[in-house]
């Protein structure tokens, strides 16, 4: 008994004194936070964020790093559940030497998380996560390298209607946060420019479910003209339009950001995606030339690029900018670190437009580019503004 | 009421066609429970990965996403390599996993199961990575006899393969189990494993047997709705394990016939479902319809009622 | 004899000092946690210790495959969100959401309970499965047309705690509120187990159907598992919403329940201290491969591969906690080794067997069975059997094999009704009444393949059958009132003295001895002993002496009449030693294919031909 007694005592007294001292390490060196669900269903975009980070951390440390010491980029997984993403978030707080996050990529962690990285002051550029309330609840720590979904919506609900004249819509989405607000940004705004009730229909698909057809007979019987399938990956969304055209549905094909993917969509869809469209929040990255470095190397290692992967390499050098530009001012902390992400004006990335944070931590413009896939790639149509 | 009439029909093809995919992974799942008392939950990732090995035999066998032998050559090949994996990857679990647990109380035995699951999801996510792989059907399936239509009801070749594969292989498993000296060893050890062994069956090779041809049909399986779908991903698995092993327990566990109906009554409750709900509820429909049948019928629908001897 | 004295509890001081260090520690760790982190983890751990608890209730001590847990932790979340934020706009105190959540959860553990309560094993895994993925497609769809749930974007920003004017919002006041509730749930597990309530939940585990009929309401005890577990998880649900001031349909979904579970069956099914280490050592681990991504999800894996075919009781396999173990003596107080127990007679045992008998049979019918017959699907095990069975009367019944005589035990019991005729016992009739009435109405019986609690201790065993006549419940277990604490004293004093009946064999160390670790003579006496202590009135013993040594059966055939003669018993036997029942038997009865075909004394009814080709066959002429 005495001996049993005496076990659990070690143990716990040792796990109290030992474990936290883990957390200290003794080399000095600059890190970098990547928050994000790296497994689970949505790893497939959350990795290409990742890498693409990686990527830019990569370049930075080969030219020397920040102020000569290296960068380390550390994977915070939390598998999408909010309780990990808070112990990440804690996690990247405790670390002395992070001065920066990229993530969360989806807006419940987000929103999970906010209170806690501005309580620490870390900066937070996300690249996904689309929620509109998330930069009006006055925090102000927390940046995004993509569209709010409001802006989206309404830019997708004028480009339906405008440009497309359509009049009767579809809309499935995924029941996520993302698809799950775009989807109905899109619908307000339809109904605002006057499309009627009876002339939309939504419904919901499961991402990974592999078969759409009884939910695309539905959207068939409905008789659209447009179909907007709100999906998160590419994959998806390349079967979705297959089977709709094998269903026999003749209405215009609409997908998201994660659909703009050569191989993942229109090389997948064997020919069914002829004449869809898909939105994005910047141009054609394969057309702007300061891309093309970042594309290959990309392509090179990890296969084809989807929508994810630009922003995240944008974001990564945003943040490294901003940690080399207090460095070298001689204040490396996380405050001048944060002020200077604030301060990114007209920062010249590659996503072909010029990179300024507004007050609220939003991408100023949050202009929305339409593409339409024609033969073996993508033809950007028009860009919408809001107006 | 119209608009739900006209697409009923179509409605009722999804329904058999998907329900054909949830058979095919059912017999699989039945088997093993039938032989051993034992939820393999490990089975849908044995078929996510019968899918990635069909994958890489296309991809193989393929230039420019075009095969370089006869289709019908590469799909027999696809199928036949991608059992021949899953059966040894099956034979391999019981082994390491199963066999050390023969004594253990149930509830381990199913979180070992469990850990196998997770072990192989998360190996094919770091070594291959999250992105999904493609099968190219068009180049394998000429455009006339993939997608065809009757009146107003589009219908799939592969589908219908599926289906018909499900069933043929149920037929051949029934043989097998019901007429061969090797069936019947099984059926003894299903039934008493220590009786067996006291006649001379050797149990342990009985029980790889059953992994092997449990594990080659998930394979199978694996390849086949690869094909039917166009993709597979790593995580595939635990949906079409989800289901299967609903379909097979709703048409009475154990029992091959039962996965069969099992399988093809949850894909028509669920686009029956998805016809007059949101498509969302359907999993909810066919879960609730899965308890109703338990709570009634705990046996499933074809499945017996083995009185416990005291 | 031995009079070696075990003690299962610590003594009074040391219990102190333990509550002393804990106390301390728990007050103290708060603020030496470095940072944020490790305080959230703190927290987090205390949570999961509760969680983890909470499921040892239902999957641990009740062996109940219960995969709806997480939505019961899901179902406390929610609820404190739908009664303390601006979703509703209801504010209600913390005080009061807390207990209110719990309760609430437990009426849904309740009714999952009641509709799963017939089904076995994996089948109940996959009803609470399906209820589980249910729960998270509610979640996630009941946005839409009104807005419940929150949906994908889940709820948050709730009302900031406060208990009794003190506002909880730092994470220090957190870990402290966690922990303290955590604390109260390990006393309670505890307290639960050491008690009819632990041990009817144990012995359902272990063998289902020898707990009905040992009088274990399983049905009720099941529910109360369901309840049990889902009570906890709701409160510490609560608490964790509280905590993240935010809830998501991602927060009560697989991976989570997948991680309690291997906390669970990490720390030993049922074994407390190894489920709070279990759960603390997973709270801990994860973290530190939180940077690894798939790796960390690999090694979930293979810990649980590995671990379940290594050590399949848990990281504590068979180490007992707090409880001091006398180990047994290898030599005696001359120094000489010890023999084996079951050949060490001492002087005591032959010197009761010349006591006069106090009982002897009566003419007051007891046991009546009335044209009773069972009809198997078209197999008739049992025929038109009429039998009446005098109070403190020795009746053997024998036959060949499959004869039904142990399908006429079965009957009585009520394992199954009859399909004809009726069953009265002491003037009431019994027919087809549960098993666990049965043994309450004073019928208790052994079995002929011997279905001991295995992993249950000896004394745990004879104590389960005073379940029936006990009655706390679980409030008076939980807060040690004086019914409880009458009850379990007078518990083990009557289990203790059967066992003593058996001479030294079940008695000092074995006391704590595992079932399973008993020879198999020593089994078949724990059965007897088992059945004894319900108080019943009538013994049906089963072959109680099939597999022992000729000495072993002498002793056994004179514990028969001891059984009788000195304590008052009425016994049914079923016996194939025809010496045995000779020795014993006031009256005899053979079966021959479910059909009595002869019946009286044993010398009337041993030289019937009839009895005789039954056993030995036809000569042929």
């Amino acid at each position: 008994m005495k001996k049993s007694m005496s076990l659990i005592f070690l143990m716990i007294i040792g796990l109290i004194f030992w474990v936290p001292g883990l957390g200290h390490s003794a080399d000095k060196a600059i890190r970098v936070g990547n928050a994000g669900a790296f497994t689970g269903d949505a790893a497939a975009p959350c990795m290409e964020i990742f890498n693409s980070s990686q990527i830019a951390v990569d370049e930075w440390n080969a030219k020397g790093g920040i102020k000569g010491m290296k960068i380390e980029h550390i994977m915070g997984d939390d598998a999408m559940d909010p309780a990990q993403a808070v112990n990440v978030a804690q996690k990247f707080c405790a670390d002395n030497l992070m001065y920066g996050v990229i993530g969360p990529p989806m807006s419940h962690t987000a929103q999970a998380t906010l209170k806690i990285y501005s309580g620490c002051d870390l900066a937070l550029i996300t690249t996904a996560a689309s929620k509109a309330d998330l930069t009006e609840q006055g925090y102000k720590n927390f940046f995004r390298v993509n569209a709010r979904n409001d802006a989206h919506g309404w830019n997708c609900a004028l480009f339906i209607t405008r440009n497309l004249k359509i009049k009767r819509v579809a809309v499935l989405n995924e029941k996520v946060a993302y698809c799950e607000n775009i989807a109905s940004e899109t619908i307000k705004g339809l109904k605002k420019l006057g499309i009627q009730d009876k002339d939309i229909m939504q419904d919901t698909i499961v991402a990974g479910a592999k078969d759409f057809s009884p939910v695309l007979t539905k959207v068939k019987t409905f008789n659209p003209d447009l179909l907007f399938f709100v999906a998160t990956t590419a994959p998806d969304q390349a079967i979705g339009v297959r089977q709709a055209k094998e269903l026999g549905i003749k209405a215009t094909f609409f997908g998201t950001e994660g659909a703009r993917d050569k191989k993942d969509f229109i090389q997948a869809s064997e020919g069914a995606a002829e004449g869809a469209y898909v939105y994005h929040f910047a141009p054609d990255v394969y057309a702007i030339p300061e891309a093309a470095g970042y594309i290959k190397k990309f392509e090179a290692k990890y296969g084809s690029l989807s929508g994810f992967g630009p922003p995240a390499y944008e974001a990564m050098n945003i943040l490294l900018a901003a940690m080399d530009k207090a460095a070298k001012a001689g204040k490396l902390t996380r405050k001048e670190v944060l002020k200077n992400v604030a301060q990114t004006k007209s920062f010249k990335g590659i996503l072909g437009f010029p990179v300024t944070f507004d007050k609220k931590g939003d991408l100023e413009g949050g202009a929305t580019y339409f593409f339409r896939v024609e033969g073996k790639d993508f033809k950007q149509i028009t860009v919408m503004t809001g107006k | 009421m119209d608009i739900y009439l006209q697409q009923l029909p179509q409605q009722l093809v999804n329904g058999l066609t998907i329900g054909g995919v949830y058979a095919l992974i059912a017999i699989g799942y039945t088997m093993v429970y039938g032989i051993l008392s034992m939820l393999n939950f490990a089975h849908g990732e044995v078929y996510m990965m019968g899918g990635f090995a069909g994958w890489w035999v296309l991809h193989l066998l393929s230039r420019e996403n075009v095969p370089i032998v006869n289709a019908g050559l590469v799909i027999s090949l696809m199928i036949i390599i991608s059992m021949a994996v899953t059966g040894l990857l099956g034979m391999g679990i019981e082994r390491f996993a199963y066999r050390p647990l023969r004594k253990a109380p149930r509830m381990n035995l199913l979180l070992s199961a469990l850990g196998v699951s997770i072990f192989l999801q998360n190996i094919v996510l770091n070594y291959q990575g999250a992105k999904a792989r493609f099968f190219h059907v068009s180049s394998l399936i000429p455009e006339g006899i993939r997608v065809f239509q009757i009146g107003n009801v589009v219908f799939s070749f592969l589908r219908i393969l599926v289906v018909v594969v499900a069933f043929l292989l149920m037929a051949l498993l029934t043989v097998i189990v019901k007429k061969t000296k090797v069936g019947k060893a099984m059926r003894a050890t299903a039934q008493d494993t220590e009786a067996a062994m006291f006649m001379g069956i050797d149990v342990d090779r009985i029980i790889v047997l059953v992994f092997l041809i449990g594990s080659a049909l998930g394979g199978a399986a694996g390849t086949l709705v690869g094909l039917l779908f166009t993709q597979v991903d790593y995580y595939v698995g635990f949906q079409a394990g989800l289901k299967g092993f609903t379909a097979a327990v709703l048409g009475g566990i154990g029992n091959i016939f039962g996965a069969m109906m099992g399988g093809i009554i949850l894909g028509l409750v669920e686009s029956l479902a998805t016809t007059f709900f949101p498509a969302t509820y359907k999993d909810v429909v066919a879960f609730v319809i899965l308890i109703i049948v338990l709570i009634f019928r705990p046996w499933g629908l074809m499945g017996e009622k083995i009185p416990e001897k005291v | 004899m031995d009079h070696d004295l075990i003690k299962k509890e610590l003594s009074k001081t040391n219990k102190v000092i333990l509550c002393a260090v804990i106390g301390i520690i728990l007050v103290v760790v708060p603020h030496l946690m470095p940072n944020n982190y490790w305080l959230r983890i703190y927290a987090m751990t205390g949570l999961f210790v509760m969680l983890a608890l909470g499921l040892n209730v239902v999957a641990g001590f009740a062996g109940l495959l219960d995969l709806a847990y997480v939505a019961f932790f899901g179902i406390g979340g929610y609820t404190f969100a739908f009664l303390s934020s601006n979703h509703f706009d209801i504010h209600l105190p913390f005080l009061l959401v807390l207990p209110l959540s719990a309760l609430i959860t437990m009426g849904f553990g309740f009714a999952l309970g009641a509709s799963s309560i017939r089904l076995k094993g994996d089948y109940l895994a996959i009803v609470t499965l399906a209820f589980a993925q249910i729960f998270k497609l509610l979640l996630l769809n009941l946005d839409r047309p009104i807005n419940i749930t929150g949906g994908v974007n889940g709820i948050y920003n709730f009302d900031p705690i406060s208990i009794f004017g003190l506002k909880m919002i730092s994470p220090v006041a957190y870990s402290y509120l966690i922990w303290f509730i955590a604390i109260i749930v390990i006393i309670g597990s505890f307290r639960i187990k050491k008690s009819r309530f632990g041990r009817g939940w144990e012995a359902i585990r272990e063998d289902e159907l020898a707990a009905e009929v040992m009088g274990v309401n399983t049905t009720r005890m099941k529910l109360m598992a369901f309840a049990g577990g889902s009570f906890i998880a709701g409160a510490s649900g609560t608490l964790f919403a509280s905590f993240q001031d935010s809830v998501f349909p991602n927060n009560f979904d697989f991976p989570q329940l997948v991680v309690v579970y291997c906390m669970v069956i990490l720390g030993g099914l049922g074994n407390i201290v190894g489920v709070i280490l279990g759960a603390i050592l997973l709270s801990i681990l994860p973290e530190f491969l939180r940077e690894y991504g798939a790796y960390r999800m690999m090694s979930y894996g293979l810990i649980l591969i590995v671990l379940m075919a290594l050590r399949p009781k848990g990281i504590l396999g068979g180490i007992e906690f707090l409880t001091k173990e006398k180990r047994r003596q290898d030599k005696d107080e001359t120094g000489l080794l010890r023999a084996s127990t079951d050949l060490y007679y001492s002087e005591g045992d032959l010197l009761e067997q010349n006591e006069k008998p106090r009982y002897t049979r009566s003419d007051r019918p007891i046991l009546e069975l009335k044209k009773v017959a069972m009809n198997f699907g078209g197999l008739m095990a049992v025929n038109n059997l009429s039998l009446r069975l005098r109070e403190k009367e020795i009746l053997s019944i024998i036959g060949p094999n499959g004869s039904g005589k142990t399908t006429v035990f079965n009957l009585i019991s009520g394992i199954y009704p009859p399909s004809f005729g009726s069953i009265f016992f002491e003037g009431t009739d019994i027919t087809g009444l549960k098993p666990h009435l049965v043994a309450k109405a004073g019928i208790a019986r052994t079995f002929q393949n011997l279905r001991l609690f295995s992993n249950m201790s000896v004394l745990d065993n004879a104590k389960v059958g005073q379940f029936c006549r006990t009655k706390s419940g679980p409030l008076s277990i939980l807060f040690h009132l004086p019914l409880h604490k009458e009850e379990e004293t007078e518990t083990e004093k009557i289990a203790e003295e059967i066992l003593s009946l058996f001479g030294a064999r079940l008695t000092g160390y074995r006391f704590n001895q595992n079932a399973m670790f008993l020879s198999f003579a020593n089994r078949r006496r724990l059965e007897i002993a088992r059945a004894m202590s319900t108080n019943a009135k009538l013994l049906m013993l089963d072959e109680p002496s099939a597999g022992m040594n000729p000495q072993e059966t002498i002793e056994m055939t004179n514990f028969i009449k001891k059984l009788r003669d000195s304590h008052g018993y009425t016994i049914l036997v079923i016996e194939h030693k025809l010496n045995v029942v000779k020795t014993i038997s006031d009256r005899v009865m053979a079966l021959d294919y479910g059909s009595k075909i002869a019946e009286g004394s044993y010398d009337e009814v041993a030289n019937q031909k009839q009895v005789i080709e039954a056993y030995l066959g036809r000569k042929r002429n």
